[in-house]
């Protein structure tokens, strides 16, 4: 080899370069055969978590309305802005305050990436819950997507977690009394201890409390604990499991369809190649992993690539959630009132509003609205695919006996119900005002939550037994619970003033 | 597919379009971006390139300030043209505090780190440190200022009068008026401004001092212009016939007046008022005052947000400085009609006074700065324990005791309370000795609405309450007490038939166990201690001209006389209670 | 070394003492290490100053009147010649009950208290508690936020 070859070689390797290194990043050359795509994805690291080919069903609108998607967008919102304010935000009483008013006025785009931090995880807060209902309703919990359901009732708490905390950030009289009260909301399983005389040997309430304040009022040791659960132990966990999570969406087989999605979706005429239950032919490696399995058979084809299909679905879900974001945060700025003041509590003393809620069944009784029954919710709700073992109606949006009839009847129930039971104690109070001695364990086990609940679980019970089937009855318990959810977060948000009194409207509130 | 890639289009270009319009927003929408454009507008040329449209701030550490109001308040940031008369972009007044050292927030309130005028100035719901209103400018001394030795009302006004009619304004300028007089007619002020005389100090020898030298009377105002003092002799005749001998008393009182101008025009008068009218019988500044209405040591920095405004009537704003002065006035007006359930009665102000009072509670702030950066008269009052106002009889009887006794110890009554006792009266300075007045002040009336006010409760010192006492004697004409040549217990009468005496003729008025009622409480520890058998058998005797109290040993139609061995029999009765006790 | 397919399962045996055993030391000393660590956020001493402190009643406070020094969320009463303290924070989830003419009022849950602590109204599962208050002449008061009484325990002027 002459020194002059050497030179040009040298030469046409310095043009390649872009090329080879685009080549080499991506791998496979332009995605624009269906075996191209699918190496595309698979070739990529954050896009080998799709599939190769989705189902048209999947692609649907009316099938997800790409709520999961708008969740993790808006949480991918939140990462960044967060981020971002992490670089003015001091995590120290007073200085906390003057950071945020800082960012607010002077910090170029402060404002604006913090009303978007607010406005998305308000988003994701919603997206978040639309997302349970929608993969309830659909029944899409059922075998063999029932862990992941699990995985998503942790997900659902985390971001309530992650919401919570970021609401003391800002150190003002909203974030101070709001923490104050979910502190001692922590505590409160002391209401039980208490009343069984057992506080002394066994206290979870205040082992509670005190790790998450570090002290026995709200000061720099709880703001440094929030601020550590919000921007790391949290996010950490969500990530985690947000990984979980779509890892089973591929190994659950992608999203819940119903059995004759194929007919319904209109598939082209004629026989393709597909991927089938029953395998005609198998490969050697799936005989090594056992269990369902991946083989190549022929059948009628429902299915199209993930690239380029499935990948404009999720960019569109996305782009709406952040063209969401950005006109909220435009039109509405995040709210910021005055420097906490621990001798002075806010009247009325409010959390976000997607706590109002359980703040109404607080004012009933601490532990029982705060931890009883939201735990109990909980619970049940990650019961729920163990118990409904039936397959009739899966895919399908109120799928199940009774369908779309039964749950608008069980949501007038639920409605009704709930508005009968704040109406009896709003307007005759409860046990402590007629019998002044009755002990606290009465009121903790019988209140206006307790009693709404057990209404509500003897609905579902009595819709069992109706429709001899479990479905029924989580049909009808989880509407319940969504229409009490939602009407005690309206009278939470809107018709709770100072002293937690009942007020038609703003208006009537007394002036001090 | 195609709907999909529509929404995915539409929302993208939606974004682009929103983040487009919050990118304009912020480089060329901001309110204060557009304050310095029009401000680079009025700059003369030459000036013009050089100013930068940026945020501009004055940072004290010390004060744990950011102030960046002078990002639209041009012409007072440092290194900027001050555009003059404009409201905005106009200079700084001319005070003794450089803005450029201390900040603005430290005198104006407000929030100094924000840079939208709502939001800085305060006119907006939960910001709890609104700008005092300009009209209240002055207000904002009080953050540092302590000790202001105000005089009541009375001697100031004086002082403001005399040095008024006795022409002083015709050489000497205060608080910009007069000084435009010279001999001979022509213009310009020929005295020293005397604005700050009481703050930076004068000679108080220079006026007895030029009339026995009239000749050195031009330089002995102290600044010596030598150009002036070569003027001829005629000039020092004129001089000397422009100076009358000032009447005896008459020096002293403009002194009083020129200590109290410390250059805040207003706020002194203001403070004067508050402490002629009793206002600290109730209530505490700093520790130092009653306790039956709310501590005002802080009450100019109220948070406007938690006032409650649905009462206030007086059309008040809603948010800011100007909601708190408003509700303020208003509550002054009729306090029961603001804050429900108040205590405090309608005292009648006229609306000048109102607006004085308003003010002073503006002026009532406490800030946490470090000691080292305190004024020396606010380590005075803080650290010395001097008082921030002048301790004479009259300033102290007029902070502590006006409300209630009444500013001339008439005595008052209030819709709704029972009467406040005549002090000046002078049936009861005969009897009551000075002994019995001290204790009274140091012990006051437990359980009633008299507060003890030694010094360990409420805050006044055995000189003062003395000072106190001596007022009260002068206002009430001078009376003296009569020596008591008897022991304090010397009533032995039969204590059953004073009860049945008492339960006759007192019980009405003192109510059947003394516990008071249109009278006073008989029934009370200090006073069954502090005063003698002779007090209370000459109060029962004698009774109290001018008052409800009878003379119960003069005949009556309406009432039974009572002979001397009868009152001695009700007042062992009204012994018993103390031995009960 | 038996000859085995590939495709043959590996055989476990049931009872693999060594692995078991291994694996068991393995999850102790993790749970062992997380418990250790969770020793960490639990303070072994509270930074809350000092809930103990020095009060001055005003001479005049009438019978039954609240007083509540500034800053402090505590309030002392006199009734006769004995003087009593009490908490006002709310038993229900800490917020600061206000003083009023018939006994306390919170403003977060509309809890109500009668004079003496006893819960009225609301939520609140307890009276407020009675605090402990040592005389030390002059009406001048110890009282310890940390130390509760029984309700109706008082002490002489």
């Amino acid at each position: 080899m002459s020194r002059g070859q050497g030179m040009a070689q040298f030469l046409d390797n310095l043009k390649a370069a872009p090329r080879r290194f685009a080549e080499s990043a991506w791998r496979s050359g332009t995605p624009n055969t269906d075996r191209s795509r699918s190496s595309f994805v698979f070739g990529n690291v954050f896009l080998h978590l799709h599939p190769v080919r989705t189902h048209r069903w999947s692609l649907r609108w009316s099938t997800t309305w790409g709520l999961g998607i708008a969740s993790v967008s808006a949480f991918l919102i939140t990462l960044v802005t967060g981020v971002l304010l992490m670089f003015y935000y001091k995590p120290y009483p007073d200085v906390a305050y003057d950071a945020i008013k800082d960012i607010h006025f002077v910090v170029p785009t402060g404002r604006f990436i913090r009303n978007l931090h607010r406005w998305a995880g308000n988003i994701m807060a919603v997206s978040v819950l639309l997302h349970m209902a929608r993969t309830f309703y659909t029944a899409a919990y059922r075998k063999p997507r029932e862990f992941n359901w699990v995985v998503g009732m942790v997900l659902l708490v985390v971001t309530l977690g992650l919401a919570f905390t970021g609401y003391l950030l800002p150190w003002d009289q909203l974030a101070y009394w709001a923490i104050t009260i979910g502190a001692n909301i922590a505590q409160s399983p002391r209401e039980v201890t208490d009343a069984l005389g057992m506080t002394a040997v066994f206290d979870p309430g205040g082992l509670q409390k005190l790790l998450l304040l570090g002290s026995e009022d709200v000061g720099a040791e709880a703001l440094i604990r929030f601020y550590l659960l919000h921007v790391m132990i949290l996010p950490l966990v969500l990530v985690l499991l947000i990984a979980v999570h779509f890892w089973r969406i591929r190994k659950d087989g992608g999203l819940t369809r119903p059995e004759d999605a194929d007919r319904r979706v209109g598939g082209p005429a004629g026989i393709h190649p597909s991927f089938t239950e029953a395998p005609q032919k198998t490969y050697h490696l799936a005989a090594v992993v056992r269990g369902r399995t991946a083989a190549v058979g022929r059948g009628p084809e429902g299915t199209v690539p993930a690239m380029p299909h499935l990948f404009y679905a999720e960019m569109a879900a996305l782009m709406l959630t952040v063209f969401v974001c950005l006109l909220l945060s435009l039109l509405i700025d995040a709210p910021l009132k005055e420097l906490a003041n621990p001798s002075v509590p806010e009247n009325p003393a409010k959390a976000p509003w997607y706590f109002l809620g359980l703040q109404e069944l607080v004012s009933f009784s601490a532990f029982m609205g705060g931890i009883g029954i939201p735990a109990i919710v909980i619970l049940g709700l990650a019961l729920i695919p163990y118990l409904d073992r039936e397959t009739t109606g899966t895919g399908e949006w109120f799928g199940g006996p009774g369908g779309g009839r039964l749950v608008a009847g069980s949501a007038v129930f639920g409605l009704a119900a709930v508005l009968l039971v704040e109406t009896f104690a709003i307007r005759l109070g409860w046990i402590r005002e007629w019998w002044l001695a009755a002990p606290q364990i009465l009121i903790t086990l019988v209140n206006p939550g307790t009693v709404l609940t057990l209404i509500y679980a003897l609905y579902s019970i009595w819709l069992v037994r109706r429709h001899q089937s479990g479905r029924a009855g989580a049909l009808g318990l989880f509407t319940c619970f969504l229409c009490g959810f939602v009407v005690l977060t309206i009278i939470g948000t809107w018709f709770r003033g100072p002293n937690w009194g009942f007020y038609w409207s703003r208006a009537h509130w007394p002036g001090h | 597919m195609r709907g999909t890639k529509h929404l995915l289009l539409w929302t993208s270009l939606g974004a682009l379009l929103l983040l487009g319009w919050a990118a304009y927003a912020e480089n060329f929408r901001q309110e204060w971006r557009l304050l310095q454009a029009a401000y680079r507008d009025r700059l003369p040329a030459d000036r013009r390139a050089e100013f930068q449209a940026q945020l501009r701030q004055i940072v004290v550490p010390a004060l744990n300030s950011v102030d960046r109001c002078v990002t639209c308040h041009l012409g007072m940031s440092p290194g900027d043209t001050a555009l003059p008369g404009d409201r905005v972009f106009g200079p700084h007044p001319d005070v003794s505090h450089d803005p450029a050292q201390f900040g603005c927030t430290v005198c104006h309130g407000g929030q100094g780190r924000a840079t939208v005028k709502a939001d800085a100035h305060g006119d907006v719901r939960h910001w709890p440190e609104p700008m005092i209103p300009r009209r209240h400018a002055y207000a904002g001394c009080g953050a540092c200022h302590t000790h202001l030795a105000i005089p009541e009302t009375a001697s100031l006004d004086r002082g403001r009068a005399l040095f008024e009619r006795h022409d002083c304004l015709a050489c000497h300028r205060m608080e910009g008026r007069g000084g435009t007089l010279r001999p001979g007619g022509a213009g310009g002020m020929e005295g020293p401004d005397l604005t700050a005389a009481g703050a930076r100090g004068y000679d108080r020898g220079w006026y007895p001092g030029h009339l026995a030298h009239p000749e050195e009377g031009r330089t002995g105002a102290g600044d010596g212009r030598a150009e002036a003092a070569g003027a001829a002799g005629s000039g020092a005749r004129r001089w000397q016939a422009s100076f009358a001998p000032l009447p005896a008393g008459d020096p002293q009182a403009i002194d009083i007046y020129l200590g109290s101008r410390v250059g805040a025009p207003g706020l002194v008068e203001a403070k004067a008022l508050f402490h002629s009218i009793g206002c600290r019988g109730c209530h505490s500044i700093a520790g130092v005052g009653g306790d039956d209405g709310p501590d005002l040591t802080r009450e100019g920095q109220r948070d406007p947000g938690q006032l409650g405004l649905t009462h206030a009537t007086g059309g008040a704003s809603p948010t800011g400085g100007a909601a708190l002065t408003g509700w303020l006035a208003d509550h002054f007006r009729a306090p029961a009609r603001v804050v429900a359930g108040s205590a405090m009665p309608e005292i009648g102000l006229t609306d000048e006074q109102i607006d004085r009072l308003t003010f002073y509670m503006m002026s009532l702030r406490r800030s946490d700065y470090p000691e080292a950066l305190w004024p020396k008269d606010r380590i005075r009052a803080e650290r010395f324990g001097e008082r921030e106002f002048a301790t004479d009889g009259p300033t102290l009887y007029g902070t502590y005791c006006a409300a209630c006794h009444g500013r001339q110890g008439e005595g008052m009554r209030f819709p709704g309370t029972t009467a406040f006792p005549a002090i000046s009266n002078s049936d009861f300075l005969a009897i009551a000795s000075d002994d019995f007045l001290r204790q009274t002040i140091r012990r006051g009336r437990p359980g009633r609405r008299m507060p003890a006010w030694g010094e360990k409760e409420g805050g006044l010192r055995p000189d003062e309450i003395d000072a106190v006492i001596a007022q009260v004697r002068r206002i009430g004409g001078g009376v003296v007490a009569r020596p008591d040549p008897r022991p304090a217990r010397w009533a032995r009468g039969d204590s059953a038939a004073g009860a049945r005496l008492y339960a006759d003729a007192c019980a009405s008025c003192h109510g059947a166990t003394g516990e008071g009622g249109e009278g006073p409480a008989l029934h009370n520890r200090v006073l069954l201690e502090a005063a003698g058998d002779t007090y209370l058998f000459e109060t029962i005797r004698r009774g109290r001209r001018g008052t409800s109290m009878a003379a119960f040993s003069d005949a009556s139609p309406v009432r039974r006389t009572l002979e001397d061995e009868e009152i001695e029999a009700i007042v062992t009765h009204i012994r018993t209670w103390e031995v009960k006790r | 070394m038996n000859e085995r397919s590939r495709l043959a399962p590996e055989p476990m045996p049931r009872r693999d003492f060594l692995g078991l055993s291994a694996m068991t030391s393995a999850l102790v000393a993790l749970l062992f290490a997380g418990i250790g660590m969770m020793r960490l956020p639990k303070a072994a001493v509270l930074p809350s100053p000092s809930r103990r402190f020095r009060v001055q009643l005003p001479e005049s406070l009438a019978d039954g009147e609240a007083y509540v020094p500034p800053g402090r969320a505590v309030a002392f009463y006199r009734r006769g010649d004995t003087v009593y303290a009490m908490s006002t924070i709310c038993t229900h989830l800490g917020c600061v009950v206000r003083p009023t003419a018939s006994g306390f009022d919170c403003p977060c849950h509309g809890s109500r208290f009668g004079p003496d602590g006893a819960v009225l109204k609301g939520p609140a599962p307890k009276a407020l508690p009675w605090l402990q208050v040592r005389a030390i002449g002059r009406n001048a008061y110890v009282v310890d936020e940390g130390r509760t009484v029984p309700s109706g325990t008082v002490v002489q002027a």
